[in-house]
């Protein structure tokens, strides 16, 4: 499982990390670090990270197999 | 997927007065029917259910915002251009133009005052005892800081919460609440010509970067006063309306009021909870751009959509008892209130901060909410209070 984030998207809502705190991180800035950025999701986070994905109010996430 | 089937047709008005107040049954009869169900008296299809509901959000080149907003031909033109009411490219460009303003990330210096805000008004109520928690509560913190956030002049705003109800009566079928909105969103409208035409904005406002865009040629003068009137007009009933609904739901659920209590990390699921099951914005429309199906029913192109958010946030195959407030829902962040994707509602930074400030406030001091006298205040698109008198009890 991978997560492609659209950073222009992304406004900072920061319910993705309210859901995933492991996986998404918003900096000091506000800006997105997604920790697993261009990588398969290990297995132990990945419902974390679906859930967080969920979350994303302006759809700036998105799951892909 | 199979798109033989047809839509259902529901011969109800759901803007009556009666259906306004309880509207859950005929969302709840909707959902039964079918993923698209056709409103004979509002020639519209309803999309009553989650997953559809969602999709149909997600999917904005199939369905359309400009002219699809609202229930009636007039508002639609009247709001042709507005941020709302525009899709593709010009809508990412408008909201470009002010939704860098209103992220969370923008607003996090913004966190404090809101607090502080929040704090003393709360401490002052709470000392009264008893008060209007709509009139004394929820309206007034948005009050004290949205107007000036967007640098609304001192003078008219006295007609801000008349206008932004009418705004929102206009989006509904032509009805008596929809005409009688006409001339006051013309009102509104003229007004926000006004302040684009002098400028007369408070320096470093919201209302002042898009003057600045304007004079960059980023926007027309057009867009300008569309611009100045988009986040306002949404900015303040929508607020007001959780807070007045999360006083009232949590005067009938106590145990909920405690759970918060003792955990107050709870407070922003609790903000996305309220929203779900008493959504501020019934419903939004789509105009589908081509011919389409929504849960394999034909929507044929040119077609009018209504997205029933406050029955999707309902909806029993999504949301186990969905008729039951829990604060502690896993999944209450999925709730469609805000709405979602390239429209989702810009201002959400700030009014989950309003709300989650007041509910911070409330529950250092609060230990139960008794609630008096209630009245709803009717309107096409917000569901809402109109009063709610409540009686606090504290600690000492």
């Amino acid at each position: 499982m991978k997560i492609e984030v659209d950073y222009k998207r992304c406004e900072g809502h920061g319910l993705c990390e309210d859901q995933a705190p492991d996986v998404f991180e918003l900096d000091d800035e506000g800006d997105l670090i997604y920790q697993f950025e261009g990588q398969d999701v290990p297995a132990e986070h990945q419902t974390a990270a679906a859930r967080g994905a969920a979350a994303c109010p302006v759809a700036a996430l998105r799951v892909v197999q | 997927m199979t798109t033989t089937e047809t839509a259902p047709t529901y011969s109800g008005d759901i803007y009556t007065d009666a259906a306004l107040l309880e509207p859950y049954e005929d969302y709840r009869a909707l959902r039964e029917l079918s993923p698209a169900v056709w409103l004979e008296k509002h020639g519209a299809y309803a999309v009553a259910r989650y997953d559809e509901a969602r999709a149909v959000l997600m999917d904005s080149d199939t369905f359309r915002s400009a002219n699809g907003i609202a229930l009636n031909e007039p508002a639609n033109e009247a709001i042709l251009g507005c941020t709302l009411a525009s899709d593709g490219e010009l809508h990412a460009h408008l909201r470009q133009v002010v939704a860098h303003r209103l992220t969370p990330r923008a607003l996090r210096p913004m966190k404090d005052l809101v607090r502080e805000r929040a704090d003393e008004l709360v401490a002052e109520l709470v000392e009264r005892k008893s008060f209007d928690a709509v009139a004394d509560l929820a309206r007034a913190l948005p009050l004290s800081i949205v107007p000036d956030f967007i640098g609304w002049p001192q003078e008219g705003r006295e007609h801000l919460l008349r206008w932004a109800g009418a705004n929102f009566d206009s989006f509904g079928p032509m009805n008596e609440r929809a005409q009688r909105a006409m001339p006051q969103c013309g009102e509104m409208a003229a007004f926000g010509a006004e302040v684009v035409r002098t400028g007369n904005v408070l320096p470093g406002s919201l209302g002042a970067g898009v003057l600045e865009a304007r004079d960059k040629g980023e926007v027309t003068t057009e867009q300008t006063m569309m611009l100045m009137l988009d986040y306002l007009a949404p900015s303040l009933d929508t607020t007001i309306s959780a807070v007045g609904s999360a006083i009232w739901l949590f005067s009938q659920h106590p145990d909920q009021w405690d759970l918060l209590r003792e955990d107050p990390s709870l407070i922003p699921n609790a903000v996305n909870e309220i929203v779900r099951i008493e959504s501020p914005i019934r419903a939004f429309g789509r105009l589908a751009n081509v011919d389409t199906e929504i849960g394999g029913v034909p929507v044929p192109a040119g077609s009018r959509v209504l997205v029933i958010y406050a029955s999707a946030n309902r909806d029993e195959r999504k949301f186990e008892r969905p008729d039951e407030f829990d604060v502690t829902r896993r999944d209450a962040v999925h709730q469609l209130g805000f709405g979602l994707g390239d429209h989702g509602c810009a201002g959400q930074g700030l009014a989950r901060m309003e709300t989650e400030s007041l509910l911070h406030a409330l529950a250092q001091r609060v230990t139960r909410f008794h609630v008096g006298e209630t009245e709803r205040a009717l309107n096409n698109l917000i569901r809402a209070f109109g009063t709610v008198q409540v009686t606090v009890d504290t600690e000492d």
